[in-house]
């Protein structure tokens, strides 16, 4: 029986690859048109779409095993305990244009990310330390950068830096990528076609990518993007929120994946800013441990994901999810759901409830607003879920929505909200790039951003842990330290972490070779291995 | 005729500019301004951060920036939005057709349907006629213009079909009351005892005097359409005007969003003032 | 058309009493969460279903027809007045006035309001309860809504004034506020009438659409406009037809005042 099945796998599976062939034309959607196609200076995600599938890369982070592998650059080397990397470069590669690429395209490449003006978050990393960054060209496969202080993650960190050629007339737009930017209609699409130089091959010797061209087509309502799609006008949609997967599960269960939780987290937080313009009760709420923690038991994560994300999601447990394999901390729980205790941990702070109503020692009622970004549905209903749940043990809650910039000012610089719901993306898995947040000197530590000295002895002993794990290559060590973060920030809650979301994509199964990720770019990631099925 | 020609351009200018200024100080004014989202990718520096707040405060100055768009204006240069990071000139060329195509075809349909259906009801005489075209017009106004416009992308029609029904009901009933007024007014109904027929009461009767209302309910009408086609656009991703204001109001793109108030009260301003004009032409033949 | 008249009075009253009366008629709170019975269709104890959260859309309904029904008529009589006012002085004083007021009608119409909007939630405090929040949000809408309808009623107004009854009641010596309110305003009352009436859906819709601004209904509480632009998602997910209610709902309301305004043009 077992050979049987194992015969109708086989000839599945070859059949899939009978009728799939080269060539072809991708079609999926942009939700904006992309602000760039200078790869450098990319800042959106429509621009970051088409640079991942345009631009050549020294290395690239697998996105199902999580380690990077070689790609312009065949080996490397850091040196000088992270102040220092050695690359050998692929010989032979030509750009899009026929342009050779070569080592000072590296450092050209370099020299142009660590412009002043140029503020991206990988430049960022990068400057480390006071000083500039030295190149020193060895040979035109090989390569030495030199930067001033040593750079945490410094490997990875090239995942994120796209090579452009110091000699092409063409300049940023000769692709060293598997696609070359062919066409683009403001407002319409971008049509990429194969790039002819691309240095990749497949097992059997094949020029890679298998695709002739993709066409990105401008569409802003993912509504609509899901018509097309079921529709058969485009061939996947690199993420979907979870009441479409269900749509179009209903229709075609093939039509949609569930690739697994991403590390992508919805939280909530309380505004702990000294001189933010809040009541001084309210103030002292939140800087309460005890009232953060209680109310993060108080928040029903199992109902928020059930219901919210219609089973795709899980409880998060804290910063790191769990999905990020090497860096989560596996003895942390998460905050079981339990409001007696919530209300028992308020009542041993000096809360007591009265009448339904939960009042301070000072007999002020515990009441706030949550503000969230408007239009965003699955977080409005979040916020009326935790209004909610809060509610049992005694807690008014308001749920306001703003336009987003409006948000934004509030929690950057008027810091004028008193708790705030949003989500964070991470691509990065590596400890720091997380830095800013954790630092209490940091520009995205939320809570209290900008802090001249740490505010408590918690935040003090988090930035201890941070500067270790920055400032050595020893995993083991960087592993430790943050792992004790991801334990004081469960303590602390700072930040209440409420779920970590499904990557959820739909990919036509004309759409062959298709291995979706968690991690960004979800459906597309081996771009040059996908093929289309004979329409 | 030259001078109240020249005094109506005038007021025209005037107006617009103020209109410029008005919206560029509106913006300005509201929250969020000096915010753009780029500020929470992460692990971006405090110098970065400061860099980008920095550059969304270049324009800060209102009085200041929109005399330097003036200035640019008067050489042929719209500026650069900065969401988009493309010339606004080139945005508006590309779309601003588009939208004008949309606007043309939903205002006709909605006064060929609007002025046909009030006209029919007194015409016909007919209840059910009546019932259905209220009722109609009703449930359409009730229908907010997202869920029509996309019943209609899911029915595979032109979304713009879905603007002008959506300004129609508008037309019907104001075109239907005025008529009705218009029938109980004294030398009316004397006209209808003595048995002039229901074409000749419309046109020698009621016309002069629903004409004036009904012109400047055309010049409204432009702005109505505009308010209409915005969401329409936005909900179908149609390339115009409409979701052009929609992506420049979310991220405070001020250079964009005066040259489209621009644009906004060109059209409007002009449709109403031309409309003024034709009502006074009218005025002094029928006088 | 009496027994027409009788049911369009029926429905309103029916619809009031059942706002008034929505927390006997309701089978549960329109915040109460049944998060085991989340996207039920309807039922003898959920008679239209329940929503993403499991909140009983019957109740929601009762509820947000409170909102809406009560305070959007009184934002389009607010804006009707506002269009009288400016429209008919306009109008009637004509001239250098008539310019003036006309100009700023017409910059009116093209200025980008929405960013005012978004300054006043900025103003406001985040606490302010869901109803001070609606409350405020309809009187906006009354204070914005009145320009284009301004337009047509100084032009009727100009054409009345010109018109031989008006002369002749002036070479009569009637003047002054006996001339408007004899001779002008009742000749203005189809456009007052017109403004009313469209208002009152497009205001409830607009209340929902303000949501995005933080203005508005705020959660739980529901709003008539709210639960119609849901219907947004039932069109590209869900075929339950039963959700339609809302919209059947603000439809019946919207054509019994329609035959009602009507029935009192008629006999005014």
């Amino acid at each position: 029986m077992r050979a049987k099945g194992l015969l109708v796998s086989l000839v599945l599976l070859c059949s899939s690859a009978v009728f799939a062939q080269n060539g072809g034309e991708l079609r999926f959607c942009l939700r904006s048109d992309p602000k760039t196609f200078n790869p450098l200076l990319v800042n959106d995600d429509a621009s970051e779409t088409v640079r991942y599938l345009t631009a050549g890369f020294l290395l690239r982070v697998n996105r199902l095993t999580q380690q990077p592998e070689p790609e312009l650059a065949t080996s490397w080397k850091v040196l000088d305990g992270g102040k220092s990397i050695r690359l050998k470069l692929r010989p032979d590669v030509r750009y899009s244009d026929g342009t050779p690429f070569s080592a000072a395209d590296v450092a050209y490449t370099m020299q142009q990310l660590l412009d002043p003006s140029v503020h991206s978050a990988t430049s960022d990393a990068f400057r480390s330390g006071e000083g500039k960054l030295v190149t020193r060209v060895l040979s035109p496969t090989s390569i030495e950068l030199t930067f001033p202080a040593p750079v945490a993650n410094l490997i990875s960190l090239f995942d994120g830096v796209p090579i452009i050629s110091s000699a092409s007339p063409q300049k940023e737009m000769a692709a060293l990528g598997p696609f070359f930017v062919a066409e683009h209609k403001a407002g319409a699409f971008v049509l990429l076609k194969r790039n002819p130089n691309y240095w990749k091959k497949d097992v059997q010797g094949r020029q890679l990518p298998y695709l002739d061209s993709i066409r990105l087509d401008v569409e802003q309502n993912p509504d609509i993007e899901a018509m097309r799609y079921q529709r058969g006008e485009i061939d996947l949609i690199n993420t979907v929120s979870p009441a479409i997967y269900e749509k179009l599960s209903s229709v075609n269960a093939s039509f949609v994946r569930d690739a697994g939780p991403s590390t992508d987290a919805e939280e909530m937080w309380f505004n702990q800013v000294p001189s933010a313009p809040i009541p001084a009760y309210k103030k002292q709420w939140f800087t309460s441990a005890a009232f953060r923690r209680a109310v993060s038991a108080a928040i029903n994560r199992e109902d928020v994901a059930r219901l919210v994300f219609r089973g795709h999601a899980v409880p998060a447990i804290g910063n790191v999810p769990q999905s990020n394999k090497f860096w989560f901390n596996a003895s942390l729980r998460p905050d079981a759901y339990d409001a007696a205790g919530a209300l028992r941990r308020l009542q041993s702070d000096g809360f007591r409830l009265e009448n339904q109503q939960l009042r301070d020692k000072s007999g002020n009622p515990v009441e706030f607003s949550i503000v969230t970004n408007a239009g965003n549905r699955s977080r409005e209903q979040m916020a009326t879920m935790i209004q909610q749940d809060l509610k049992k043990i005694g807690i008014n809650v308001n749920v306001v929505t703003l336009d987003f910039n409006s948000l934004l000012e509030r929690m950057t610089q008027t810091f004028n909200y008193e708790a705030c719901l949003l989500g964070t993306v991470n691509g990065d898995l590596d400890p720091s790039s997380q830095m800013t947040m954790w630092l209490s000197s940091g520009e995205d530590h939320i809570w209290n951003p900008k802090e001249k000295t740490p505010a408590t002895p918690w935040e003090a002993e988090i930035d201890k842990q941070m500067r270790i794990q920055a400032s050595t290559l020893d995993l083991h060590k960087r592993k430790a330290a943050w792992d004790q973060v991801q334990k004081i920030a469960l303590e602390q809650a700072p930040v209440i972490y409420l779920v970590n979301k499904d990557s959820l994509v739909a990919i036509s199964p004309q759409v062959k070779n298709a291995q979706p990720s968690p991690f960004r770019p979800q459906a597309y990631w081996n771009i040059e291995s996908l093929m289309l099925a004979r329409r | 005729m030259l001078r109240s020609l020249s005094l109506a351009l005038l007021r025209f200018v005037v107006l617009v500019l103020v209109a410029g200024l008005a919206g560029a100080t509106l913006v300005r004014v509201a929250p969020g301004f000096s915010s753009d989202e780029q500020e929470l990718t992460p692990g971006l520096s405090s110098e970065s951060i400061q860099a980008i707040r920095q550059a969304r405060l270049a324009d800060g100055n209102v009085p200041r920036f929109y005399l330097h768009y003036l200035n640019g204006l008067l050489h042929g240069n719209l500026g650069r939005s900065q969401s988009l990071n493309q010339p606004v000139r080139d945005l508006l060329r590309d779309r601003l057709p588009v939208s004008l195509r949309s606007l043309g075809f939903a205002l006709l349909l909605a006064w060929s349907f609007g002025l046909a259906l009030a006209v029919g009801a007194f015409r016909v005489k007919s209840r059910w006629l009546v019932m259905a075209a209220d009722s109609s017009g009703g449930a359409l106004i009730s229908t907010p213009a997202a869920v029509l416009a996309l019943v209609f992308l899911m029915m595979r029609w032109p979304p713009v079909l879905a603007v002008g029904l959506l300004i129609f009901p508008k037309i019907y009933r104001y075109t239907r009351n005025l008529i009705e007024e218009c029938l109980e007014m004294p030398h009316i109904v004397v006209a209808r005892a003595k048995g002039v027929g229901p074409w000749r009461l419309l046109s020698w009767h009621v016309v002069p005097i629903a004409i004036p209302q009904l012109i400047a309910l055309v010049g409204v009408s432009i702005s109505m359409g505009l308010g209409a086609l915005l969401p329409v656009e936005v909900f179908c991703d149609l390339h115009g005007i409409g979701q052009l204001a929609w992506t420049a109001a979310q991220s405070r793109d001020l250079p964009l969003l005066v040259n489209l108030t621009l644009v906004v009260s060109c059209l409007t301003i002009g449709a109403i003032m031309c409309c003024d004009e034709l009502r006074r032409v009218v005025g002094r033949a029928a006088a | 058309m009496k027994i027409l008249h009788k049911i369009a009075l029926a429905v309103l009253l029916s619809t009031a009493l059942a706002s008034v009366f929505a927390r006997y008629i309701a089978p549960a709170g329109y915040e109460q969460q049944f998060r085991d019975e989340a996207q039920a269709g309807p039922s003898l104890q959920h008679p239209l279903g329940t929503d993403e959260l499991g909140r009983d859309r019957f109740a929601r309904l009762v509820y947000g027809m409170r909102v809406s029904l009560f305070l959007a008529p009184l934002a389009a009589l607010l804006s009707t007045i506002l269009a009288a006012a400016v429209g008919g002085v306009a109008g009637f004083c004509g001239g250098w006035v008539e310019r003036i007021v006309m100009g700023a009608t017409d910059l009116f119409l093209a200025l980008p309001w929405l960013f005012l909007l978004i300054t006043v939630r900025a103003v406001l405090p985040l606490n302010l309860s869901p109803m001070t929040s609606v409350i405020i949000t309809f009187a906006l809408l009354g204070v914005l809504g009145w320009a284009p309808a301004a337009r047509v009623i100084c032009a009727g107004a100009k054409q009345v004034l010109q018109s031989d009854f008006v002369w002749g009641a002036r070479a009569r010596g009637c003047g002054g506020l006996r001339l408007i309110r004899v001779h002008l305003l009742p000749s203005l009352r189809p456009a007052l009438a017109a403004q009313f009436f469209l208002s009152i859906p497009v205001f409830i819709i607009a209340e929902a659409n303000l949501g995005a601004l933080g203005l508005g209904v705020s959660e739980p509480l529901p709003s008539l406009g709210g639960l119609v632009c849901e219907l947004q998602d039932l069109v590209m997910l869900r075929p339950e037809p039963w959700r339609l209610a809302p919209l059947v709902v603000l439809i019946v309301v919207i054509g019994a005042f329609q035959v009602l305004l009507s029935k009192q043009e008629v006999h005014a």
